[in-house]
């Protein structure tokens, strides 16, 4: 029983979620940076920027307006760094990590990835600003909008692996990495093809990268929900963003792309798919402008659910 | 220098007021900072829509009267530690305005002020130099926290 627990702790708090997410996805996030700034002309940032950043911000005052809820101000921003570490920690790593079946399947992963999500929420609402307040509706008209077609993308991919199995759907995420690993990359198989459309529709909107940052928008909303946040929360909150965008990277690699083989070299594969997906991000980020929150909310109810639509269609059909 | 200082040097991001400028100095603000040539995010910069996420504060114009109780309110909510730079002749002794009825200026009658940037409009060379004179004074003052 102990040995479980030892062994669920460690995969929380050092590898792959806790150190080695936060390690690797500050990592990344200068990468970003340095990407968007060569895609302008500029030089950039150092690769180490964010770590700058983040022990920066550790040292500055923090302040707690007048008018907010204390606790839920101060809770927020650790809601998202502790819901992506163990959402990490649930993600296997093909060839190199399986995650302990006591941390749950696919179901599970999908709960804790809208979690930053709501804490973005409980911080805008919670700090008493007016742009919190927008910021806390938009990313709640979003939020709406995307889940729908990434629950029939993951509905998609369940059918299909349970097809497979002999299952009606199987959810496990160490079920769906083996699958793959026998039949080849969801990525080659053409039922799944608008399923993967559709989760990379869902990626921007669920990163508040644009054309979706809306709920942030820098230039109308001064960054809305984090308006009021200073010092170490504030660097909680870009910690939080940082490790969420390699946990949505990561399911994205889990869902249509695990192959790899074993050991270091797997690893090392794992990281560079990571860097693709997230240079094709910073791509998002420097062409394109930001929609207004009510095409962005049509445009997630149209398209992606279609595609999502047509994923689970094709597989339960079994055209 | 510890290892906070050291984050701290490549990490000023700045904030920018414009307490009554005739825009001018903003205009040279916004080329220093955003155009590829100067491009000052290798430096670490990185300008913020909020006062409570500033290091540096940049203040232009010369604090007429209108705008000198929002300066001190927006001065107040920048966290500690904090350096500010006059940047324009107009916050440091009122420029042309000087001597206006409708000017409270200059600046460091409110506010302590660490570096002073002159120019009608100063160049963006200048306001880089006042810049990095200014990134090395923060990062003197997050080491003497420690």
């Amino acid at each position: 029983m102990s040995d479980i627990i030892l062994r669920v702790l460690l995969a929380a708090l050092v590898f792959p979620g806790g150190l080695f997410v936060i390690v690797l996805g500050l990592g990344l996030k200068g990468l970003e940076r340095r990407i968007v700034a060569r895609l302008q002309r500029r030089i950039g940032p150092p690769l180490l920027q964010p770590f700058y950043d983040l022990a920066k911000l550790m040292r500055k005052d923090g302040f707690v307006p007048e008018l907010a809820q204390p606790g839920v101000f101060l809770l927020a921003p650790l809601i998202g760094v502790a819901s992506m570490s163990v959402a990490m920690a649930m993600l296997p790593i093909a060839g190199v990590y399986t995650p302990a079946p006591v941390f749950g399947d696919l179901i599970v992963l999908f709960y804790l990835i809208s979690l930053p999500a709501l804490a973005l929420m409980l911080a805008g609402s919670a700090s008493s600003s007016p742009f919190g307040a927008i910021g806390f509706s938009r990313e709640m008209a979003l939020m709406l909008a995307y889940e729908a077609p990434i629950l029939l993308v993951i509905a998609a991919v369940a059918l299909h692996v349970g097809r497979g199995t002999g299952a009606v759907a199987s959810f496990d995420l160490a079920g769906i990495v083996d699958y793959q690993r026998v039949h080849g990359p969801f990525l080659l198989e053409w039922r799944l093809v608008p399923a993967l459309l559709a989760y990379l529709a869902f990626m921007p909107a669920n990163l508040g990268i644009p054309p979706f940052d809306i709920p942030e928008a820098e230039t109308e909303l001064a960054e809305g929900p984090l308006l009021e946040y200073s010092g170490a929360s504030l660097g909680l909150f870009k910690l939080g963003a940082a490790i969420k965008t390699l946990v949505i990277a990561a399911l994205g690699i889990v869902l249509f792309c695990p192959n790899g083989p074993t050991g270091a070299l797997g690893l090392l594969l794992f990281v560079v798919k990571c860097i693709v997906v997230i240079a094709g991000l910073a791509l998002f980020r420097v062409t394109m402008g930001r929609m207004r929150i009510d095409q962005a909310v049509l445009f997630y109810l149209k398209w992606p659910v279609l595609l999502g639509g047509l994923a689970l269609a094709a597989v339960t059909l079994r055209i | 220098m510890g290892l906070f200082g050291k984050a701290a040097r490549k990490s000023p991001w700045i904030y920018r007021i414009n307490a009554g400028s005739c825009n001018g100095c903003d205009v040279e603000l916004m080329t220093t900072a955003c155009i590829p040539r100067y491009d000052i995010e290798r430096l670490g910069c990185q300008y913020c829509g909020s006062p409570r996420h500033a290091d540096i504060v940049l203040v232009t114009g010369p604090i007429t009267v209108g705008v000198k109780e929002k300066l001190l309110r927006v001065y107040a909510q920048v966290p500690d530690p904090k350096v500010v730079v006059a940047v324009g002749i107009c916050p440091i002794s009122g420029g042309v305005f000087r001597e206006s009825y409708a000017i409270a200026g200059p600046l460091d009658a409110f506010v302590p002020v660490d570096v002073n940037i002159p120019g009608c409009p100063p160049r963006p060379q200048a306001i880089i130099e006042g810049l990095a004179l200014a990134i090395e004074i923060w990062a003197a003052r997050v080491d003497a926290l420690a």
